[in-house]
């Protein structure tokens, strides 16, 4: 049987399941890219207000938020006056 | 899933590892005249050294150096490259006779169709840890390894991918191909050179370094990524908080001259690349304090011992210390106790720093061990490749025609993985034609 180009996935979908812990990485995923998104939508965010705006650990904020920035979703803002800790907001 | 089909095709040399020295020896090889099927697991060739921020004692950008090599190794006619594949079996039929089984796993993207366009990555919904940035940040489970990868090629990680066939709609090329499955494919080679490079010490093994558990102990190697011009944040940070670090340790001697963790053995390396980090964090963060823990600093290498002078005249604080156990502060902030024995006045000691960089040894890759059913491919006492004769004919191994280059024969830094890589082609090239 011919397998149309670009619509090769429905092949390998009949073979092959996806596990649950998968999707589950997705769903979460999803739900805390939308979480961070609607935060910066206010406002620019340090790390530590995200942490206790998603009630999140930090180190996981942290990983979060880069991965954001790494997909053009988030930016770099200003560092504060110690140079410490940066502001991070939405890439327009 | 294994397809059926299998292919017969011949070489003149099989080389195995397709970093620094590997790709080294295949180059050498081919610019003599012999056709050379260099395998490599990863989806990219470059080894480690693609991944370095920039290498001692020059400080030379690793990637300048890396890129053009790399893309000469993928642009010579007489080099086949098969990424994203592992060695199964090498048999020796006769002298300049081998057999060898090369599995090669889907990658699920026509490698020559793709343009690198990053329109599957962008369209992926999936995120998971970024191997390639040390798990510092995410990655798509449709992706290109890296910026400097070559191939520059997407790839599925099809053991993260939820086939949602996003990648696939937006492709312009047509080029992800989900019907792709591995291959066996049977070759014919004459001679082999083993580079399969080492693997870095996991500190995970050491739990009184607190690495895993306190956030802000990284390894070298997630150092060397923030400190890389394609480094997953915008400057250097705490992983553990985003703050920008200003006191700054690093742990020499992790996982290396240390029996109670089975590698007694020096990494060679770990002094050199820490003395490197620490010149360009003080170039990076200008305010902040880099103090080296050490055992003996082993500065032996040309410009070694003038690098590690430049390091303390930049202010780079030296403390001759044994890291007894790391902990975290009491009040939260993420800062790190480190408790160490001071060498020189015999006393113990803690200090406060705000992050810590383990730097992390250099232990056996013992994957060649599993490669000839029928051959002993000897190892030396550190599960090294052993080399048969190592100040006459260093390239040698415990089977004739099978030669060894780089890492796989124990801890060396560049330059000497590949010198190592010469000698492994220029003994290669004499066993082939003796043929």
């Amino acid at each position: 049987m011919e397998i149309e180009k670009g619509k090769t996935f429905k092949c390998l979908r009949d073979k092959r399941e996806v596990p649950q812990v998968v999707k589950d990485q997705l769903k979460e995923f999803n739900r805390i890219k939308k979480g961070m998104l609607d935060a910066l939508k206010e406002t620019d965010q340090t790390i530590d207000q995200l942490t206790q705006k998603l009630n999140m650990p930090k180190p996981e904020v942290v990983y979060y938020l880069m991965s954001l920035i790494k997909y053009g979703f988030v930016q770099t803002g200003e560092v504060d006056d110690m140079d410490e800790y940066f502001t991070y907001k939405l890439k327009k | 899933m294994m397809s059926g089909q299998s292919k017969n095709i011949s070489f003149d040399a099989l080389v195995v590892g397709g970093g620094i020295a590997g790709g080294e020896a295949a180059l050498n090889l081919a610019s003599t005249g012999f056709k050379v099927l260099l395998v490599e697991k990863e989806l990219s060739i470059g080894g480690k050294m693609i991944m370095l921020s920039k290498v001692f004692p020059t400080l030379d950008c690793a990637a300048c150096i890396t890129t053009p090599k790399v893309s000469e190794i993928s642009r010579h006619p007489n080099i086949t490259i098969y990424t994203g594949s592992e060695v199964g079996n090498i048999n020796k039929i006769a002298e300049n006779n081998f057999e060898a089984t090369i599995i090669r796993k889907p990658r699920y993207v026509v490698i020559e169709d793709c343009t690198a366009c990053q329109l599957c990555e962008q369209a992926c919904p999936v995120s998971v840890p970024d191997q390639y940035q040390y798990n510092l940040v995410g990655r798509k489970a449709a992706f290109i390894p890296f910026s400097i990868a070559s191939p520059k090629a997407a790839a599925i990680d099809i053991d993260n991918c939820i086939l949602c066939g996003a990648c696939e709609k937006v492709c312009p090329t047509n080029c992800i191909d989900f019907t792709q499955e591995t291959e066996e494919i049977q070759i014919s080679v004459k001679t082999v050179i083993l580079a399969t490079g080492f693997k870095l010490f996991d500190p995970l093994l050491m739990p009184r370094y607190g690495f895993g558990l306190f956030k802000n102990v990284i390894t070298s190697m997630q150092m060397e990524r923030e400190l890389a011009p394609t480094r997953p944040f915008n400057t250097v940070l705490r992983p553990g908080d985003g703050k920008v670090p200003d006191k700054i340790a690093y742990v020499l001697c992790t996982g290396s001259r240390d029996a109670s963790i089975g590698n007694p053995i020096c990494s060679q390396i770990c002094c050199m690349y820490s003395i490197k980090q620490s010149q360009l964090l003080m170039g990076a963060l200008p305010m902040a304090d880099v103090t080296i823990y050490y055992l003996n600093i082993r500065s032996f290498g040309k410009g070694f011992e003038e690098f590690y002078q430049q390091a303390k005249g930049m202010g780079v604080n030296f403390v001759k210390g044994k890291i007894g156990k790391i902990r975290e502060t009491e009040n939260g902030n993420g800062n790190l106790i480190l408790r160490y024995e001071d060498i020189n006045e015999g006393i113990v000691k803690e200090a406060e720093h705000d992050m810590v960089i383990l730097s992390v040894g250099v232990l056996p890759n013992q994957d060649a061990s599993g490669f000839f059913p029928k051959e002993e491919l000897k190892l030396d006492p550190y599960k090294f490749i052993y080399q048969a004769d190592s100040l006459i004919s260093p390239a040698r191994t415990s089977i004739d025609g099978v030669f060894v280059a780089g890492t796989a024969s124990g801890p060396m830094d560049i330059p000497d993985s590949i010198l190592s890589a010469g000698s492994a082609s220029a003994e290669a090239i004499s066993y082939l034609i003796q043929e």
